[in-house]
């Protein structure tokens, strides 16, 4: 499936500073969106748009910082880079240790943003080709039958054949039939690639 | 950005009554340098932020432009749109400089003997039709027989609304309304005369009541920080002070203190 081209979400409380990035993005070929503040664009925003959000720090009502914490909550992916104004540096500090992808200060050269959002752009596509991957996976994990889960558990603690058959109280013949069934479903191609898929779903799980 | 509306309605510092007694001249010749070049920080820190705006916009016209021209086959129409747009942000950025001028020149301000009890009901309707706005209720407490002060009234009065708007600011973070803002005069001591703003919000942490005077200091993320300094400013260049107390048992009680006229 061809992923929808990105688009730049600017947001800036100053008409005058948001047009004129809109038009430098376009310049070089960028889709931009402007926002006169935070809570416009969060009520337009769609967590399957892949880009990235180009942030003004201070503006009234809901700032810069507070979006930023708005779409953790939200567990959104999409990157974020910081415009500052003059004597914002303790702010863009802040920001970044709240997950901010990049920081810029105003007045900025054209390339330094440029080269900012490509980056940013990379990250949210290598974001997004991860988060696929694991629902991916996890469909695929999730297709087991429960006996078939109890023997993918013994396969990543290593246990042989003839213990698994054991303990689930069933013939070798029929462990190796289950085997067979999980490295199938699961699309793995070896038992070390198996383990690390389960560990990769685990954790993944966790950080939500 | 409201930084403009603060300093028009500032004016430039007066000079000080005379030397306290016992204060070497030229110590106080210095404290009073040290009180306007604070102005001139405050002013300054301001005038960049703004100009920084219509600044980032030329730029990135400009920018935007030698990209468009540097292919074959640039469209005139987009170029003209962009110079326009230039054109509209450099008379934005000489508006900002006229009024920087303007305030620069201006005469020094008048100071008259003043009731202080007079400048509050003077600017009550301001005050109530922005409480009704915030869905708060306005009382007054004014004291009688109160000496008069010697001030300029346009700035003691900024100051009051300051602490007033940021009163409403604050209660306006209170769920379910019943804010409560009070503006009470009184006279500390003999030779003082207090105007107080009372709120029933949720008053500040002691690490903003160490720094809530600072320039740029601000609990709202959206504040300047420029508001108090300049109100602790014009406190200062008349011989006065302002403060803050919390309030009992809950909310902010901001202050100036201003010398009672002989």
């Amino acid at each position: 499936m061809q992923e929808p081209s990105p688009v730049i979400y600017i947001v800036d409380d100053d008409e005058g500073v948001r047009n004129s990035v809109r038009f430098l993005l376009k310049s070089v070929g960028l889709t931009a969106r402007t926002f006169a503040s935070a809570r416009e664009f969060l009520d337009s925003h769609q967590p399957g748009q892949p880009g990235c959000v180009v942030l003004d720090v201070r503006m009234p009502a809901m700032s810069g910082l507070e979006l930023q914490e708005q779409l953790n909550l939200r567990g959104a992916v999409i990157p974020v880079i910081f415009i500052t104004g003059h004597g914002d540096i303790p702010m863009a500090v802040e920001a970044m240790q709240h997950g901010a992808f990049d920081f810029l200060q105003k007045p900025f050269r054209d390339q330094d943003l440029i080269d900012r959002i490509q980056r940013a752009l990379d990250r949210d596509t290598r974001n997004r080709s991860a988060l696929a991957q694991h629902d991916r996976i996890r469909a695929r994990f999730e297709s087991l039958t429960p006996r078939e889960r109890e023997v993918l558990t013994l396969m990543t603690r290593g246990k042989p054949n003839k213990v698994m058959a054991a303990e689930l109280g069933v013939s070798q013949r029929t462990v190796e039939i289950h085997r067979a069934r999980v490295m199938e479903k699961t699309g793995a191609s070896s038992l070390a690639q198996l383990v690390r898929m389960a560990l990769d779903l685990e954790s993944h799980d966790a950080a939500r | 950005m409201l930084i403009y509306d603060e300093l028009d309605m500032k004016s430039d510092p007066q000079p000080e009554p005379g030397p306290a007694l016992g204060v070497p001249a030229v110590l106080h010749g210095r404290l009073l340098h040290v009180s306007r070049m604070a102005t001139i920080g405050e002013m300054a820190a301001g005038v960049a932020h703004e100009l920084n705006q219509p600044l980032t916009a030329i730029a990135n016209y400009a920018q935007a432009c030698s990209r468009l021209l540097a292919r074959p086959g640039a469209d005139p129409a987009v170029l003209q749109q962009a110079l326009t747009e230039i054109t509209t942000q450099a008379a934005r950025a000489a508006d900002i400089i006229r009024r920087l001028r303007a305030l620069a020149s201006r005469q020094q301000s008048e100071r008259a003997p003043a009731d202080v009890n007079a400048l509050v009901r003077e600017m009550i309707d301001l005050v109530e039709s922005d409480a009704r706005l915030h869905g708060v209720n306005v009382s007054l407490e004014l004291a009688d027989g109160l000496p008069p002060v010697l001030v300029d009234a346009g700035q003691i009065q900024h100051v009051i609304l300051n602490f007033v708007r940021n009163s409403l600011e604050a209660l306006a973070s209170r769920s379910g309304g019943g804010g409560r803002l009070a503006i009470r005069t009184w006279r500390p001591s003999a030779v003082d005369v207090e105007v107080a703003v009372i709120d029933n919000g949720p008053g500040l942490t002691s690490e903003a009541i160490s720094r809530v005077f600072d320039p740029f200091f601000s609990t709202k993320e959206s504040g300047t920080g420029m508001g108090l300094a300049i109100s602790n400013t014009i406190a200062r260049t008349h011989g006065g002070s302002v403060g803050y107390r919390p309030n009992q048992p809950s909310g902010a009680c901001f202050y100036i203190l201003l010398p009672a006229a002989a």
